[in-house]
């Protein structure tokens, strides 16, 4: 039985969730301000440089980021193990992906054959690097719980879309776009968003869900068999869109059937929560339940409309679903952490974790995004809404990163002062 | 009889029940959850000694593990019982946003905790412990709380 994980001398280092959950508002602005400045004609086309360009911003620098930051963390707590050498894995893959997104963003609208090589290597390496050792870590887990279980499907399906993703960007290196780019391509974006991060979703939602706001638990049907049931599904999935692409809407209302039902098992479940505090992360999951249904429905729909919603269901449950339920999680991690940290090094006069994000302040950044959201959507039909709309993301961005830098404000303050008990007496090492 | 892994996971389910009912009082009056608020603590406590007290020693005589998962564990209580009782002082200053503060602090502490004694310590414990499960179960469901 290994019990790392179970003290605070053998939890990850701070720092290495944090350095990933800062820098996701920032690329939040940067794509609010790359929207600001596009033309939402050349958005709708999902396979330009611009629309890519923008949505693995979002992908790798926002929903990546605070995955990724967030797993190095749930590991230790949810699983009960921790990634060997955590400190430098983090520290590298970090470094790798930032380099990589930004050689990608460059290389692609440069079309610079050096960036984009540079791009794949950073990309592939950053993500491979923490990807393969969460899956390593994972391996020594002796009870394997339903959340556990998620997560290492979802990180299986992360190693494979990152793989997926080096092809693609070795086409744009070599300028060697050929038909089985667009299959790629297309099952690299499905697998990302339902495979991914829907099944990570689901994972950490069966234990979250009754712990923090104790509603009641899934049902032992959805904690057993959802996550095999989707991922067999997004392989029927892959294997039709290559062979059979004309039968690929069996496949789909398959996958989307249980997500649905998550997204309205997730609503009851607050409904019937016993636990009454209505915050912003409640709002969030609120929320993501909604756009995941509306994106679901959307994401069948489109399929008899030759694709022309594509973009639509990508803003409904890549922004509406994934980005929701990040910031909702996002929320309650990182004020948490502080308090924990502070308070196991012996301070013990600290802000509560309500005390370190002001409400206010969370309640607007919500309002903002949920507003940016609903405008993104309109401007598909009336290009004048992506102004506005950008605007509003931009600033809900901003917001966020205060919210999220106030608290580690805090962290870095008090651990200027002197403990008020010196825990040194508790340490295991 | 059931197991040390089911009896004391049933303890936390119930203590969060309790912890649940508290929040929504408080919701209305400070002063109107003060009975819950301290039924909760009063839970708490119990439970900390049924592991601290019975629990825990049996399984560091059993592993030799005495400066183990179990102290970081008791560590954690401390960090608990601290912020329960600043719970029941911002009762008396009817300070509602220090109570919320604390309970969500409380609550999210509380459940990786749970999670991590779920998951890792109890199941440990069973495997070491089985032959004694009854005798222990026992033990702890008589115990007094000091």
């Amino acid at each position: 039985m290994d019990f790392n994980g179970l003290s605070i001398d053998q939890a990850p280092p701070i720092s290495a969730p944090l350095r990933f959950f800062i820098m996701a508002p920032i690329f939040g602005i940067l794509v609010g301000f790359l929207l600001l400045f596009s033309d939402s004609a050349t958005l709708m086309n999902r396979y330009s440089i611009d629309a890519i360009v923008v949505v693995h911003l979002i992908t790798i620098g926002i929903f990546g980021f605070i995955m990724l930051g967030a797993l190095t963390q749930m590991l230790s707590v949810l699983a009960g193990v921790n990634i060997p050498k955590i400190e430098t894995v983090a520290t590298f893959s970090h470094a790798a992906l930032l380099l990589g997104l930004f050689s990608m963003v460059f290389g692609l609208e440069m079309s610079n054959t050096l960036l984009l090589r540079l791009a794949s290597l950073f990309l592939g390496s950053g993500f491979l690097v923490i990807i393969g050792s969460m899956l390593y870590a994972i391996k020594g887990v002796q009870h394997f719980t339903a959340s556990i279980k998620g997560m290492s499907v979802a990180l299986i399906f992360a190693f494979m879309i990152v793989l997926m993703g080096v092809y693609l960007l070795y086409g744009y290196s070599e300028n060697d776009i050929t038909g089985l780019h667009y299959i790629v391509a297309n099952i690299h974006s499905v697998w990302a968003v339902f495979g991914f991060a829907g099944i990570l979703i689901i994972g950490v939602a069966f234990q979250v869900l009754p712990m923090f706001y104790v509603a009641p638990r899934f049902k032992q049907f959805c904690k057993k068999r959802v996550v095999l049931l989707i991922s067999t599904g997004l392989f029927i999935w892959m294997v039709l869109s290559i062979f059979a692409q004309e039968h690929t809407l069996y496949a789909k209302l398959w996958v989307t059937t249980f997500f649905w039902a998550f997204a309205t098992t997730v609503w009851i479940k607050f409904n019937k929560r016993k636990r009454p505090v209505s915050d912003v992360t409640v709002w969030y999951w609120r929320a993501a339940s909604i756009f995941l249904t509306l994106g679901s429905f959307l994401w069948i729909y489109d399929e008899f409309f030759k694709h022309e919603y594509i973009v639509m269901v990508g803003i409904l449950i890549g922004g509406g679903f994934v980005l929701s339920i990040m910031l909702g999680m996002l929320y309650k991690i990182v004020p948490f952490l502080v308090w924990f940290h502070l308070n196991a090094l012996g301070y013990m006069t600290i802000p509560t974790i309500n005390e370190m994000i002001n409400k206010k302040f969370s309640r607007l950044q919500f309002l903002l995004l949920m507003l940016s959201l609903v405008g993104f959507i309109f401007s598909f039909y009336m290009s004048e809404f992506l102004i506005p709309s950008s605007l509003f993301f931009i600033v809900s961005m901003a917001i966020l990163e205060y919210n999220i830098l106030a608290p580690v404000w805090i962290y870095h303050t008090t651990r200027k002062k002197k403990p008020d008990f010196d825990m040194s007496a508790f340490s295991m090492t | 009889m059931s197991s040390i892994k089911e009896y004391l996971t049933n303890d936390h389910r119930r203590c969060d029940d309790v912890f649940a009912k508290m929040e929504e009082r408080a919701h209305n009056s400070l002063l109107d959850a003060k009975e819950l608020t301290q039924e909760f603590i009063a839970n708490m406590e119990r439970h900390f000694q049924m592991e601290e007290r019975v629990m825990f020693l049996e399984f560091e005589t059993k592993t030799d593990m005495t400066m183990g998962p179990t102290e970081m564990m008791r560590q954690e209580h401390s960090q608990m019982r601290n912020l329960m009782s600043q719970l029941l002082e911002a009762i008396e200053n009817d300070d509602k946003d220090k109570f919320f503060g604390l309970s969500e602090t409380l609550m999210i502490l509380l459940q990786q905790h749970n999670m991590k004694e779920e998951q890792m310590l109890y199941a440990m414990a069973q495997q070491h412990l089985s032959a004694e499960s009854d005798r222990i179960v026992e033990m702890m469901d008589s115990l007094v709380v000091e």
